[in-house]
């Protein structure tokens, strides 16, 4: 890993995490590592078919340790349906998750009944007693056969009807990526305990942030903000299916609530691999209008989007996204996207690492490359007589690109790629380059920073790490504003009775935004201390010089931050941060080959050129890369959520949902362009999501040259690609 | 049942039903939730123990089957002093969510007590057995190799 | 997922596991295949017997020419024995192809068999070697050439109240070379497609596969070619016969391929 110190003397080194040494003890503590006395143990009821009517629903009288069976109708009048977040522009059903399920039930694993008993393993045996009689109804898997929009949204700038009457050439494609299951390591779960004297509902939640679920819960039980404490333990990973509100919390809420008792929800792996929301499940149609001489002159797509039974909160924001981007880094005056996000009978989509970035880099780039094998261009002279090359840039579809180096990104990708090296024998090589843009940051969070009586400093962020490292990113950034070490400062995160407000972690926003946050507090709390220092030493505030001892006046005089407090206490300092989206962009390639007897795919190297603006920590950010990456090439190589014609979830444990290992990762070069954004102090944009957003699109092209131009979706299984190796004969 | 195992050179006394996995057994009746729980169809690792010095998913165990046993789980790295194991993982950015990570340490220090000077692939073939989702196993890999040269100085 | 709950009982003896086994008892060895069947709810006995402290089944040794293995040997066991790597060294590679490391040192060389898993790499190389598995009940022993002991998925000739007890290896040809060659989505990961294959002069060769079929299949045609010193590919065609599907054939025909060019090197 090339982990190399740049920028300031403190952020832009590689330091190591101090989160480390807790994790490696074996003293973390995730959601079920929780304990809490008289703890009561959920679990579900889920339906088995994927479209049913509900006819009745006995529960058992008794069965060992069974203390509650809960079902919608007992739900009534305590949870209404999870809320709906529209993106802006876009027409949402009124098709929420309910909590429980009502008369229908829509996805096979959707929950019908809940069961509370003494523990897990007893909860599990009473609810294979509770019997719900169903009707199967005729269950929707295509969404081309659905007949329910659930979003519906349209994008257009520019002239594009004139555009495409004017072009040379048009060139079209339809390109597609299936359904994946986000995978943490750690599933997902809830621990609820009501105090009823003071009204006041606590919940642990394994999850992305306090603010979501704190919102989403109020809104859920009806309950006040200010009645609910929402704390954030230790994290097994997200990557985007933490973020919404799981109903299932929201019934250990409702449980803790109505039994007096605290209640546990621990998602077991078979739950979430069928009921934790997932990620991607989209295809594009997508014509492009270029000059012979290979200038994109308008872009026109028709995106549609499999959403799944329900709008969870965040369901329609992926495919908002993909929409959005759909220019990618490209100079393409004109634009016209059509979106339909359809309802099928599985669960629902949302957010998943990249979260309808992704989508966007593999239908635009597919387009690109398969537009330069129709002019007879090479796919990287192509990209380079179009990249954007002047910001900011707005797009025809609406978004303001901030700050970038298009070009430079992906002559620094070609360089770490390589040229195509010459295959093994019995072997096709294949090289493929790919660009994205994204959007990262946006709306607000705030951080509040303390001087401590022993001259440390405590931030209290508004976000909350899952594995990404923000106590020591942010502590870097504190620390240089503030001259101390940063094992000096330490932070605070994901206690909504303590946590300052904010929006949540996700979209690779928390540097950006919370990391500013941050900044602006350490700043604010730097002018207070030199102001206070300055009239105790009697001296001009901007007089004073400060450096790790402390601040110092001209005359000699010096206080050190201990000192500071100790005759100041209470130095504090809040600070709010707001903005604009910031854009995230960068360059992959990725070299493969091909076994021909097999069809096996190899990939052999990838490049990752990656601009997040400003790197605060590179080993953390190259971290991130590196596990987008591994992400990317899984949805590659093997990951794919298949539903049969019943709507059954036929991969829905490790036996038949592969996820790459130590053994399948190819070299990877990865580097960073830094064009800092000019929206934040920090200069930050957003690194979490790269990895995963670069390399499908890179790894699809790769494969489609090594197939001499044939296009194929992912996963690029043995099969699939042996068989268009048959059908077009030996290159 | 009531079973009787070593735990870190501990002995610890406990009930068990038949169907309680030794994971569950090691978590939360005594306690030591070092030990994480990924699966329970013994794929992704993250619950690995060592019994009687070897490796052993503790999720495809009963309980009861380790009465009588001695057993090593993650706590008993962190009460021994800095192992180079783990100072490799912390200076090679090895964990990010660190859910994973006890599995991989329980795992790694058989492997390299077996193997004290593996190659780049033999490493690898030897991660497969442990899940990681998070970091892409870059990190985890050169934090082996760092631990492999540190323990073969040692040797010296 | 817990599994439902069932009586546990420990046998001490061979004799007593027997009498204990039944329509609704299981044995319980490695438990790496059982355990998530059971964490699944997929299999419910009413009652496991534990065969764990039966360590007069837990042995590897030469008996003559052959090789003895108690049916609770552990995989790693096998894996480490210098005795299997030189003279038996199918095996010896097929065993490292079983899952990992944590799941070998609990799985036994007799469960893999009982449990005969249409994708695991013991069964195929058990029936490519001529195995002969000896079974006992309570009132008979009894012993099941390889050939004749897998039925289907998941499914032997044991009778639910019978026990593998030893699994018996005859000496490999004079000069033989063997090669082990499949393919899995990652590593570790269950096999689609596997083949195993003993280059040795006519009337000893084997070619075995898995994945044409739910059981491990010996191809006889490919095994005359492969003793009539046939190319390594047009053996693997013969072999690829067995299997359904283009693609099925081709993967097969590639690992026959690679598997017998192993054993000829």
């Amino acid at each position: 890993m090339t982990t190399e110190a740049k920028g300031g003397r403190v952020t832009g080194r590689p330091l190591a995490r101090r989160e480390d040494a807790r994790i490696l003890d074996g003293r973390s503590r995730y959601l079920d590592d929780i304990e809490l006395p008289g703890l009561a143990h959920l679990a579900f009821v889920r339906s088995p078919d994927a479209h049913a009517r509900v006819s009745e629903i006995r529960v058992p009288e008794d069965s060992p340790g069974l203390i509650a069976v809960l079902t919608g109708r007992d739900l009534e009048g305590r949870a209404r349906p999870l809320p709906i977040q529209a993106p802006e522009g876009a027409e949402a059903a009124d098709e929420p998750h309910p909590v429980l399920a009502g008369e229908v039930v829509r996805y096979a694993g959707e929950p019908v009944a809940a069961v509370v008993a003494e523990s897990r393993a007893l909860a599990e045996d009473a609810a294979e007693l509770v019997e719900v009689d169903l009707e199967p109804l005729d269950p929707v898997v295509e969404p081309s056969r659905s007949q329910v929009e659930l979003v519906r949204w349209h994008g257009e700038g520019g002239d594009v009807d004139g555009a495409f009457a004017a072009a040379d050439e048009i060139v079209t494609g339809a390109y597609s990526l299936p359904r994946l299951a986000a995978v943490p390591m750690e599933t997902r779960g809830a621990v609820a305990s009501y105090d009823s004297a003071g009204d006041l509902l606590t919940i642990w939640c394994s999850a992305q942030d306090t603010h979501r679920q704190l919102k989403q819960l109020a809104a859920v039980l009806g309950r006040a903000p200010e009645s609910i404490r929402v704390v954030i333990p230790d994290v097994g990973g997200a990557f985007g299916s933490k973020g919404s509100l799981a109903p299932e919390a929201a019934v250990a809420a409702v449980a803790a609530m109505v039994l007096s008792r605290p209640v546990k929800w621990a998602e077991d792996r078979l739950e979430n691999f069928v009921a934790a929301y997932q990620g991607r499940g989209m295809r594009a149609d997508v014509e492009l209008a270029l000059t012979s001489g290979g200038r994109m002159l308008a872009l026109r797509a028709k995106v549609v989007a499999d959403l799944g039974a329900y709008l969870l909160p965040t369901t329609a924001i992926p495919p908002h996204t993909t929409a959005m981007l759909m220019t990618g880094c490209y100079d393409i005056p004109a634009a016209r996207v059509e979106l339909w996000g359809m309802r099928t009978n599985k669960v629902p989509t949302g957010p998943y690492r990249g979260a309808g970035r992704p989508e966007a880099a593999y239908f635009v780039e597919s387009l690109v490359d398969d537009a330069a094998r129709r002019l007879g261009l090479d796919p990287v002279e192509l990209r380079r007589r179009n990249l954007v090359s002047s910001f900011p840039h707005p797009s025809p579809l609406g978004w303001t690109y901030d700050s970038g180096d298009y070009r430079r990104c992906l002559e620094l990708a070609l360089e770490l790629a390589g040229p195509k090296p010459d295959p093994e024998a019995g072997r096709v090589a294949g090289r493929g380059v790919s660009m994205y843009v994204e959007r990262a940051g946006g709306q607000f969070e705030s951080a509040r920073a303390k001087l401590e009586r022993d001259g440390s400093v405590t931030i209290l962020s508004s976000t909350s790490p899952h594995g990404q490292g923000h106590e020591t990113t942010f502590a870097q950034i504190a620390a240089e504003r503030l001259q101390i070490d940063p094992a000096r400062v330490k932070l605070s995160f994901g206690d909504s009775a303590l946590s300052p407000p904010g929006i949540g972690t996700f979209a690779s926003r928390s540097v950006a935004m919370g990391g500013s946050a941050v900044a602006l507090a350490a700043d604010g709390l730097a002018g207070r201390c030199r102001e206070t220092a300055a009239e105790l030493l009697e001296a001009a505030a901007d007089d004073l010089s400060w450096d790790e001892r402390g601040l110092h006046g001209a005359d000699g005089r010096s206080l050190s931050l201990a000192e500071l407090a100790a005759v100041a206490p209470e130095l504090e300092s809040d600070a709010r941060f707001e903005s604009d989206l910031v854009f995230s962009s960068g360059a992959y390639a990725a070299l493969v080959e091909i076994e021909q007897t097999t069809g096996r795919l190899h990939v052999s190297r990838v490049a990752a050129v990656d601009d997040a603006g400003t790197i605060v920590n590179p080993l953390l950010a190259e971290g991130q890369v590196l596990g987008g990456i591994a992400q990317g090439l899984g949805e590659c190589l093997v990951e794919e959520m298949i539903y049969d014609e019943e709507g059954q979830p036929t991969s829905a444990s490790f036996a038949d949902y592969s996820l790459l290992t130590a053994a399948e990762m190819p070299p990877v070069a990865a580097a960073f362009v830094e064009t800092p954004t000019p929206l934040n102090p920090l200069g930050a944009k957003g690194i979490g999501e790269g990895g995963a957003i670069g390399t499908p699109a890179a790894v699809g092209n790769a494969v489609a040259d090594a197939l001499g131009g044939r296009r194929l979706d992912p996963p690029f299984t043995g099969e699939k690609l042996w068989q268009a190796m048959q059908e077009s004969g030996p290159r | 049942m009531r079973i009787s195992v070593e735990v870190n050179g501990e002995r610890h006394e406990g009930d068990a039903e038949p169907r309680t996995s030794l994971s569950d057994f090691i978590r939360h009746e005594l306690g030591l939730t070092g030990t994480k729980v990924g699966c329970e169809h013994g794929v992704c690792g993250a619950c690995t123990v060592q019994l009687d010095g070897e490796p052993v998913r503790s999720c495809l165990m009963l309980a009861v089957q380790a009465d009588g046993c001695s057993l090593r789980t993650i706590e008993a790295l962190g009460a021994e002093g800095e192992h180079p194991l783990q100072r490799a993982f912390h200076e090679r950015h090895a964990l990010q969510c660190g859910f994973c990570t006890a599995g991989f340490l329980m795992s790694l220090e058989p492997f390299l007590h077996e193997h004290p000077d593996p190659g780049e692939e033999q490493i690898r073939e030897a991660l497969a057995g442990n899940l990681c989702r998070c970091t892409g196993y870059a990190g985890i890999v050169e934090a082996v190799e760092q631990a492999a040269r540190e323990m073969g100085a040692d040797r010296r | 997922m817990k599994p439902a709950p069932f009586e546990y009982s420990v046998a001490a003896t061979v004799e007593e596991a027997l009498g204990l086994l039944g329509e609704d008892s299981r044995p319980l060895a490695g438990g790496q295949s059982l355990v998530p069947l059971l964490n699944f709810r997929l299999a419910r006995p009413e009652r496991l017997v534990d065969l764990n402290r039966l360590h007069e089944l837990d042995y590897l040794r030469q008996d003559g020419e052959r090789l003895r293995m108690g049916a609770l040997t552990r995989q790693a066991t096998v894996e480490r024995s210098p005795l299997v790597a030189a003279r038996w060294p199918l095996l010896a590679e097929a065993v490292r192809l079983v899952g990992h490391p944590a799941i070998r040192s609990r799985g036994t060389v007799g469960g893999s068999v009982a449990h005969a898993d249409p994708t695991a790499e013991l069964p195929l190389t058990f029936v490519a070697l001529d195995a002969r598995f000896h079974l006992r009940s309570p009132t008979a022993a009894r012993t099941v050439e390889a050939r004749d002991m897998f039925l289907g998925p998941l499914t032997t000739v044991l009778g639910a109240d019978e026990l593998l007890v030893e699994v018996e290896l005859p000496p490999l040809p004079e000069g033989a070379g063997t090669g082990f060659a499949e393919f899995a989505r990652t590593h570790g990961d269950f096999a689609v497609a596997g083949a195993a294959a003993v280059a040795a002069p006519a009337g000893r060769a084997a070619v075995a596969v898995l994945g044409a079929d739910s059981i491990p299949l010996r191809c006889e045609e490919a095994e005359r070619a492969l003793g009539q010193e046939a190319p390594a590919p047009e053996v693997g065609e013969l072999a690829a016969q067995l299997a359904d599907g283009a693609h099925r054939r081709a993967l097969l025909a590639e690992l026959v391929r690679r598997a017998v060019e192993r054993a000829r090197s």
